[in-house]
């Protein structure tokens, strides 16, 4: 194409929707709160060790076993910030009209949104865990393995990109970004609700390790016997776990995992182990699966899309 | 003839609607070319097809030269679109805005500095450039809007009602505006529901009434198309009744009509004959105090056409 090419059209796009990002208030929001979340997860436990005398103890490795540090909830809020007026926003204010006629095709228009999203996600992600390195450093003391944090930021990220998927999909199709917020909540809730019912209810947990979010839950340390409480740290084999199994993994890789079910009288059964390394492969080819269906779906709906009005 | 804009057979359905039927339209390069409708006529909605935003039913849709299917950025490229009451995002400022949508035009950074500040100046937004748009009012929304419209140096510029919303002051300097487009050698395609505007403007007309083409032609044309030809008043010095006799007897005068010293002549034609009327009229003894060429408006030409269609327009 005449005049610059492909390129300086895409980053046009990225550039315009990185302004739009910045400037956004629903994200501020968001990042504010996630940062005076951390505050208070660093903060609480020397205040407590301070009202009951128990000293804390140093922890050199706080900082890469927590991540950022939201948790599931945390990271569909942030894709939600990120993505829900991206397609449909352009819709609702009338301002499709003009970018949809400049000489850029839908698809880098797409592209240019997606990655100006992943952009702004990684941003905030690298500022929350920076903030967290330092707080973790005040209150446990030098910390070791700070070089795995890319790490979390990559897969925080990625499981991030698949909630964004879902907002992205629904915004496309339905043009509402009211719709693409409450809709994707709608799929987070019933998952949050859902995925214990599952595991509780059955033997089938592993069906979880296929669903968008927390999925099953295993022990790591091998099946010890006793109760999985005495048992190493829990295991989320879903699609929000991939930043905590991944820094797991570079530390240890030969880890194993181990999945328990309470059965009757409250006895703890052992179902069945699996190495980390599958665990971990395995959600993040789920989570990919899922962003690419979504982010197809979305993108063929905004190509063909008509502005009414 | 090099057309800048050709549709053939155009149609486009909203449901139940059929908002464009069939619609044959040329748009002559380096002409000013108005799309003069009511409202609902179907303006916007034609327009909306040939900037990639509305698909058509049926019908082929070319511009500047190359037929227009779906999403064809390469066509956009040479193409300035404003569209009715524009819009643009809340939370980027006036430069910004363009500086973005000049590269989306490949413009370099070069051209964007010199471009940019020019056609800021032009549109009457200098000094809020750096104001989020936001805090913009509608009127230089729609300045904006022609800014961005003019970015990349456009061949055809396409401007969906352009004066909606000005105050007339605004209106002047818009008008005038789109007369120094036409000047620097573009095609200006522009819809109104304003005869007066189209009538100051406009080189050639297209009359759009509930998705029909009614006629299509050069703006001299258009008028004189139903009109017959134009009127001249005439004032004597005195009451002359051989000077309206002598009129009479011109082959291209339809009627004279005399009350007073004021003599209307209706004329067969559009061409100026004022100089042959004062000849017949001093040479039948009568004296000239004013004389003066009343042609019909746009208005009443309209307004024939609505109360009578010329079927395929084009
Ligand atoms: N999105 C839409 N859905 C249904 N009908 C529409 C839509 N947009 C326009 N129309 C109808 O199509 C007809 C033409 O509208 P439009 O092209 O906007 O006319 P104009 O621009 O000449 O005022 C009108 O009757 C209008 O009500
Ligand atoms: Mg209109």
């Amino acid at each position: 194409m005449a005049g610059g090419g492909w390129a300086p059209r895409f980053w046009a796009v990225v550039r315009y929707e990185l302004l739009w990002n910045i400037r956004k208030k629903k994200l501020i929001g968001v990042l504010v709160l996630a940062l005076l979340l951390a505050t208070l997860a660093l903060v609480l436990p020397v205040v407590l060790s301070n009202v009951t005398g128990l000293e804390l103890a140093r922890n050199p490795n706080y900082v890469v076993d927590t991540g950022i540090g939201v948790g599931g909830l945390g990271m569909f809020l942030f894709a939600v910030a990120v993505a829900m007026n991206s397609i449909s926003g352009e819709f609702e204010g009338g301002t499709a009209v003009t970018l949809l006629t400049k000489p850029v095709s839908r698809t880098t228009i797409f592209l240019g949104k997606l990655t100006a999203a992943l952009i702004t996600l990684g941003s905030a992600y690298a500022l929350l865990l920076a903030y967290m390195a330092v707080g973790g450093t005040i209150v446990y003391g030098p910390q070791e393995n700070l070089h795995l944090l890319p790490l979390s930021l990559l897969g925080a990220t990625l499981s991030t990109l698949m909630w964004m998927s879902i907002v992205l999909a629904v915004g496309s199709i339905s043009k509402s970004s009211l719709l693409a917020a409450l809709g994707s909540f709608g799929v987070f809730m019933a998952l949050a609700v859902g995925s214990p019912i599952i595991s509780m209810a059955s033997d089938q947990a592993w069906i979880l390790s296929y669903l968008p979010g927390g999925g099953a839950t295993g022990y790591l340390a091998g099946a010890g016997g006793g109760t999985p409480y005495t048992l190493g740290a829990a295991v989320s084999t879903g699609t929000d776990g991939i930043a905590a199994n991944l820094v797991r993994y570079a530390l240890n890789p030969s880890l194993n995992v181990t999945f328990f079910k309470v059965a009757n009288r409250m006895q703890v059964v052992e179902l069945y182990s699996e190495p980390l390394s599958a665990v971990l492969a395995r959600s993040i080819l789920v989570a990919s699966a899922y962003s690419a269906v979504l982010l197809a779906a979305a993108w063929y709906t905004f190509r063909r899309a008509e502005v009414l009005d | 003839m090099d057309l800048a804009v050709e549709t053939v057979g155009l149609t486009k359905r909203y449901s139940q609607l059929t908002a464009v039927k069939g619609l044959n339209l040329e748009v002559r390069r380096n002409s000013v070319h108005g799309f003069l409708g009511p409202n609902g006529a179907g303006k916007t909605t034609t327009i909306k097809i040939l900037v990639g935003l509305l698909r058509a039913d049926e019908g082929v849709v070319r511009v500047l030269g190359r037929e227009v299917r779906w999403d064809a950025p390469e066509t956009r490229l040479k193409v300035g679109y404003m569209p009715e009451l524009p819009r643009f995002p809340r939370h980027l400022k006036g430069r910004e805005l363009l500086d973005i949508y000049g590269r989306m035009y490949g413009m370099s950074e070069q051209q964007r500095r010199e471009e940019i500040p020019r056609l800021l100046e032009v549109v009457g937004l200098k000094g809020r450039e750096g104001d989020l748009i936001g805090k913009y009012s509608k009127g230089m929304q729609q300045r904006l809007g022609i800014a961005q419209a003019l970015l990349g140096d456009p061949e055809l510029v396409i401007l969906d009602e352009p004066s909606l919303g000005l105050d007339p002051v605004s209106m002047v300097e818009v008008r005038n505006l789109m007369k120094g487009m036409a000047k620097e050698g573009r095609t200006v395609f522009l819809s109104s529901h304003l005869l007066f505007e189209v009538e100051q403007v406009c080189s050639h007309v297209t009359v759009i009434h509930r998705g029909v083409a009614l006629a299509s032609d050069t703006l001299q044309n258009i008028r004189g198309m139903l009109m017959g030809g134009g009127v001249v008043e005439v004032e004597l010095a005195e009451p002359c009744e051989a000077a309206a006799e002598s009129l009479r007897s011109l082959p291209f005068v339809s009627r004279v009509e005399q009350s007073g010293r004021i003599l209307t002549v209706e004329l067969k034609t559009r061409d100026d004959v004022r100089a042959h009327i004062s000849r017949a009229i001093t040479g039948s003894g009568g004296v000239i105090v004013a004389m003066g060429w009343k042609g019909r408006t746009l208005e009443d030409v309209f307004l024939q056409l609505v109360s009578k269609p010329v079927e395929g327009g084009a």
